[in-house]
């Protein structure tokens, strides 16, 4: 084990910098009614794939923006298909809804294919050779599963997602390994739910102390259900702050450590307490800035992200050698972005 | 001249440390065990892109990455620049993108929306909007809607009276009533995007005669007859789409908000104009206008008592402070008429 060797990630991005990218491609995209938007696509994910290095090699990325603009405006004439026709007819609004839904695993797939295809890192192409029926599995059935449990099986789901994706994804010739099982999942959410109830005993606790002390004026026998309704709102405003950013880093951070590349492992670091902060200052600053500040947050947010991430590598990682090339359409990977469906890779 | 650079051949991760030149139209590009004489023609020189290292792609998936952007640039002398390139990295055009992008949405949000939203709302068939009218009682009923407490008699006087109006050119057909009760909304009357309109039985009770009912009526058929509500419907769901969209990664709650902020303005405007299509309509039966201001005040006296306590009730409280803005002006311009 010791023979692995630190390698970190690093992002050398700047806000002022992209902001400036950024906005000329806005501009443009506005002006030519939409149409610039695939080519500021691929200029902003070439903009944070080339200012991210490992091994002192930037990553690139290859989309061809007349694919993704023929996938933009497929994704588009859906949802707003799907918008406008809901507010008239729930019926049709539904049906539509429902097509979407049967699509959106094959649509992932494309859009995972799309995107790894079109990555490249020391002159390889990474690619995703997942099948349709497997999509179909992990992407609705086991969803659709845990939604019937309430959410019970929604760990496994996950893990399962992410198994789907790692192991399918490819490097050069060389295939990802994914090692977590289900149970580092669960632990996650127990312990998210855990934390949900000490805050809610606490809450509980000090409004009854602070109740029966006569510090805040409860009638005696009301104190219980004060108590009761002070710990749930807080109990919920918490989760509801504190959870997306938890589980997120440890999500993230789980994912990476249990990620092999032939023998080369990944370890990240990420703090649900930094994500958080991160987080919300980028959400409070762009609603200020009237989102302005938007470009300025997604930078700070993909350096977060980024140098958290370590390679360790074993031996030389200059022996990765290409495999073989697939095309695939972008129009996957359109959609699943417009209808806000991620996965976390 | 020479630079340094690293190459890789698209078959190996194996990194080459080499050097290029240019000789006359080609590239040379030499390493310990490698060397590539290719036409400068034959190659892709992608635009720079910020502070990212200069790129040069081979037709056969070789890559050479250079870090000297400066050295680049005058070696190759502007290959692959492009006029977009130029500008990203300029201040000054990213405060005239910036100072374009504000103007051409405000134009677009002011102007283009509403037009397009006038445009699709006049070619929505009819059976559509009513449908959507049945969905939204379907949907309310029961819930924040109650069945209507008024005596049968009292509502068909009211349906006559407006039955007997004398419609303006253009309209043929009165508005098509509905009476119900909510103890949510108070006093309150809403034309539907269908054209029905909907009367609350608090607020036949608060008006002290049926001219001002009539008023009231004749002010929701200026909404029903510019079609308003639909309009402002469409407006609304592009509006959210954009945000939606925009906000993207943060969350949908956070898309709606300013969306409501934003939508208020058309509907003063809407207001206005409903305003002035009762007034006319008034005038041509021979009531006062001054009927519908004297309904107007009541109403905000109403829910100027009640908007405290319902606004920790429900939400619907909001839309009536969000959606007639500016009652005190209204009711002065329609005594001026």
């Amino acid at each position: 084990m010791t023979e692995y060797q630190a390698r970190q990630l690093q992002f050398s991005g700047s806000g002022g910098e992209y902001f400036r990218i950024w906005i000329v491609n806005v501009c443009l995209s506005i002006v030519t009614l939409g149409v610039y938007s695939a080519w500021a696509k691929v200029k902003r994910n070439q903009y944070f794939y080339r200012h991210t290095t490992l091994a002192g090699a930037s990553f690139d990325y290859h989309g061809d923006p007349k694919a993704i603009l023929k996938g933009r405006v497929v994704a588009f004439l859906l949802f707003a298909c799907y918008t406008l026709v809901g507010k008239f007819d729930q019926v049709a609004g539904s049906a539509i809804l429902l097509v979407i839904i049967v699509a959106m695993p094959w649509l992932l797939m494309r859009s995972l294919r799309f995107r790894l295809h079109n990555t490249s890192y020391r002159g390889l192409r990474f690619a995703f050779h997942g099948s349709t029926g497997a999509a179909y599995f992990n992407f609705l059935l086991l969803p659709v599963l845990s939604a019937l449990t309430l959410g019970l099986l929604w760990p496994l789901a996950q893990q399962r997602m992410a198994r789907y994706t790692r192991e399918n994804s490819t490097y050069g010739s060389e295939f990802f390994k994914f090692f977590a099982g289900s149970g580092a999942y669960y632990r996650i959410y127990f312990m998210t739910i855990f934390i949900g109830v000490l805050v809610f005993a606490g809450l509980m606790a000090s409004v009854m102390l602070l109740g029966s002390k006569e510090l805040i004026p409860v009638e005696a026998d009301q104190l219980v259900a004060m108590s009761v309704l002070v710990a749930s709102i807080g109990t919920y405003l918490a989760l509801f702050l504190l959870a997306y950013p938890y589980v997120a880093a440890r999500l993230q951070n789980l994912i990476w450590n249990n990620t092999q590349l032939g023998p080369h492992g990944f370890q990240a670091q990420l703090r649900a307490r930094e994500m958080l902060g991160i987080m919300f200052g980028n959400v409070l600053l762009t609603l200020l800035t009237l989102g302005l500040y938007k470009p300025f947050a997604d930078i700070r947010l993909a350096r977060y992200r980024i140098e958290h991430v370590t390679l360790l590598t074993r031996g030389s990682i200059d022996d990765f050698v290409a495999g073989l090339q697939t095309n695939s359409s972008a129009a996957g990977d359109e959609m699943a972005e417009m209808f806000d469906f991620d996965i976390a890779l | 001249m020479w630079l340094t650079a690293v190459y890789y051949d698209g078959r190996q991760a194996r990194p080459h440390p080499v050097t290029l030149c240019v000789e006359g139209d080609k590239l040379l590009l030499q390493g310990r065990d490698i060397v590539r004489r290719e036409e400068l023609n034959g190659l892709k020189i992608p635009p720079p892109l910020g502070s990212t290292p200069r790129l040069i792609l081979f037709a056969d998936g070789g890559r050479c990455e250079v870090a000297d952007r400066q050295g680049f640039a005058e070696m190759l002398q502007d290959a692959g620049n492009s006029a977009v390139a130029g500008m990203e990295n300029s201040w000054w055009y990213a405060l005239a993108a910036l100072l374009l992008t504000l103007s051409l949405l405000a134009v677009v949000y002011l102007f283009g929306l509403p037009y397009a939203a006038r445009v699709v709302a006049d070619r929505v068939p009819v059976y559509l909007l009513e449908r959507m009218d049945n969905q939204f009682f379907a949907s309310l009923d029961q819930t924040l809607l109650m069945p209507s407490k008024l005596a049968e008699e009292r509502r068909h006087t009211l349906q006559d009276g407006l039955r007997r109006l004398v419609l303006p050119p253009g309209e043929d057909r009165p508005a098509h009533i509905e009476f119900r009760g909510s103890p949510t909304l108070g006093a309150n009357a809403f034309a539907l995007p269908g054209g029905s309109v909907l009367v609350l039985d608090d607020l036949v009770n608060l008006a002290s005669n049926d001219q001002e009912i009539l008023a009231v009526l004749a002010h929701e058929m200026g909404h029903v007859h510019e079609k308003h509500a639909l309009r402002q419907m469409l407006q609304a769901s592009v509006v959210g789409l954009a945000m939606a969209w925009y906000i993207g990664d943060v969350s949908s709650l956070l898309a709606v908000a300013p969306t409501v902020l934003l939508e208020t303005r058309y509907s003063r405007d809407f207001e206005r104009r409903a305003d002035a299509f009762a007034a006319e309509l008034l005038r041509g039966n021979g009531i006062p206008v001054s009927r519908l201001a004297d309904i107007l005040e009541k109403l905000e006296a109403a829910h100027q008592t009640a908007a405290p306590k319902q606004l920790a009730e429900s939400v619907e409280a909001l839309d009536y402070l969000s959606s007639h803005p500016n009652t005190e002006e209204r009711i002065k311009r329609l005594r001026g008429l």
